[in-house]
């Protein structure tokens, strides 16, 4: 019965996420779903590292261009199909997130976040200039994916469901990877260590590698997030996978949602790229200024996020525990 | 043998010398009194011994095994647990949940973790409290609390930094049994404590230092009358 409790939202969510392919036929709206989707997994790779550790990161974007170009050289140079690519990517970034760990967890609070913002703009301007690696400033363009075919059907790639097959399983591992966290011991000393981070060391929390392996299970996520932006949109430029825009958006999706939670990512990603795409309708000019309007509503209001504010009345209603 | 071994310990901040060449040592079983005037370099031995700072020369030994150098979790982990001076609770967190972390270190699992914090809080007073959050604690709560989070990583010499500074007369009372308490339970205590009724009458021991070093080494009632120690409490001029 308790068990049934904790996993039927699980279940209820899985049940809608592959409900939607088979309702919605209109492409641009499958188009939002997949962006939602990928937004969701971006903000939950944000929020593992920002919402459970306390470690506000501004450079996460480094970890997504990883993950981008490690899926779209595998591609293009290699031969290797992208399904291949974006656990390699997310592998990739994971690697790469340690030495990051390395240098950025020895300062705190805003000196760790500044840290990682330079970082960031350090990975691109190597993708920048590294030519011979990343192709400079003119990017990498896939045009044709590779032949696949499930169940004997062959997958056609000019439709939009393969690819929201694809964004819809990475966000169940990115949820399921940030429940099982919230429920660990790993979940629960995060959480320690964004209380009080000499309390955490002084009770025999080792701090450092607990936030290093966070680190690294957000980048992955990160990693395969940018995997799945090279799949999609078929094309990686530094501006494109690697701009601070891309950082600032993954902490405002888990910030709108709910800070440490595990809804909160999709709650967010769902509010601001809806807000996104009605405002951009609506003002073509000047749209953002909307968009920055509601994040502002919502931090003043709702600091807690949307989804962190629908759990408290919830539990409220419980009666506490 | 000395369960707690300090020998030629030093520390420099820049060109302060907050510790200076000093050396003592805690036996199995016994509070240990650590006083001084204000500044005198107490709680920057507390700091080295748990590894929050690395001494710039000496050595620390537990049982006959160096602790240099080991970070903090470490320490712990080899069974040296502290409080601050300035409590540091999870603020946001549940009583109960503040000393599971701490019993994590020696219980893994939760449903163990949550038994053992349970006992714990029993044995320091907190229980009726479980279910608030730290930062709503009264300050003597969170005292308690303090040690509880010690008491949880099941330590065998635990460090009480000031664990009645801001307490009143009565509170003073309820600590000093509780610090007792916890050498009876087989815990061996150092304690840094400004509350002089209070350290003298439960410490067995205390050393005393000034600037940095030792001045003076003994049974409580003995020191308090050694003249270096009552210059440097009350200056030289009064004592002469």
């Amino acid at each position: 019965m308790k068990l049934a409790r904790r996993f039927l939202p699980a279940l209820l969510g899985v049940a809608a996420l592959a409900a939607i392919p088979l309702v919605v036929k209109n492409s641009f709206f499958l188009h939002v779903c997949i962006l939602v989707l990928m937004w969701t997994v971006l903000g939950a790779a944000w929020n593992v590292l920002g919402g459970f550790a306390g470690q506000v990161s501004f450079g996460h974007a480094a970890l997504f261009a990883v993950g981008a170009y490690t899926t779209i050289i595998l591609y293009l140079k290699g031969g290797l199909a992208p399904w291949w690519g974006i656990p390699l990517g997310g592998l990739a970034a994971a690697v790469v997130s340690l030495p990051i760990g390395f240098l950025c967890f020895r300062l705190r609070g805003p000196y760790f976040s500044l840290s990682t913002l330079a970082v960031a703009e350090i990975v691109k301007l190597v993708a920048l200039n590294w030519e011979s690696v990343t192709a400079g400033s003119v990017g990498y363009l896939i045009t044709s994916l590779p032949p696949l075919s499930i169940l004997g059907a062959s997958v056609n790639w000019e439709g939009k469901v393969p690819f929201y097959v694809a964004a819809a399983i990475l966000t169940v591992i990115a949820l399921a990877a940030t429940g099982w966290l919230r429920s660990s011991r790993i979940g629960a000393y995060l959480v320690a260590i964004r209380e009080n981070e000499d309390a955490a060391e002084a009770v025999g929390i080792d701090t450092v590698r607990t936030k290093a392996l966070t680190f690294a299970l957000s980048a992955f996520l990160a990693g395969m997030g940018g995997g799945f932006y090279a799949f999609y949109f078929r094309y990686v430029d530094p501006d494109a996978v690697a701009g601070i825009g891309l950082s600032m958006e993954m902490v405002f999706i888990a910030v709108v949602g709910g800070l440490g939670t595990v809804g909160g990512p999709l709650v967010g990603a769902v509010f601001l790229t809806a807000v996104a795409e009605l405002v951009r309708e609506r003002f073509q000019a000047g749209h953002l200024i909307f968009y920055g309007l509601f994040m502002m509503l919502v931090i003043r209001y709702m600091p807690e996020g949307i989804w962190g504010r629908v759990r408290k009345i919830i539990d409220g209603k419980k009666g506490g525990s | 043998m000395a369960l707690l071994e300090v020998e030629k310990l030093t520390r420099n901040f820049g060109g302060v010398c907050a510790v200076s060449n000093l050396s003592f040592s805690v036996t199995e079983g016994e509070i240990l009194g650590l006083i001084g005037p204000n500044g005198a370099g107490k709680t920057t031995v507390f700091n080295l011994v748990t590894g929050f700072v690395r001494p710039t020369s000496g050595a620390i030994r537990l049982d006959g095994r160096s602790v240099v150098g080991l970070r903090p979790h470490a320490v712990a982990r080899r069974g040296i647990a502290r409080t601050f001076q300035i409590v540091k609770p999870f603020p946001g967190l549940s009583v109960r949940e503040n000393v599971t972390l701490a019993a994590f270190l020696r219980h893994p699992a939760r449903p163990e973790a949550e038994a053992a914090a349970e006992k714990v809080l029993e044995r320091v007073g907190l229980s009726p409290r479980v279910n608030e959050l730290a930062s709503q604690l009264t300050l003597m709560d969170q005292k308690r609390l303090e040690m509880a989070k010690a008491l949880a990583t099941e330590p065998r010499l635990v460090l009480l930094d000031e664990p009645m500074g801001g307490l009143n007369a009565t509170e003073v009372d309820v600590a000093s049994a509780l610090v007792q308490r916890i050498r009876e339970s087989g815990v061996t205590v150092v304690l840094v404590e400004h509350v002089m009724k209070a350290i003298m009458r439960i410490s067995d021991r205390v050393v005393v230092i000034n600037q940095g070093e030792k001045i003076a080494e003994g049974p409580p009632a003995k020191v308090v009358e050694e003249p270096e120690v009552l210059a440097a409490y009350f200056g030289k001029k009064r004592v002469a």
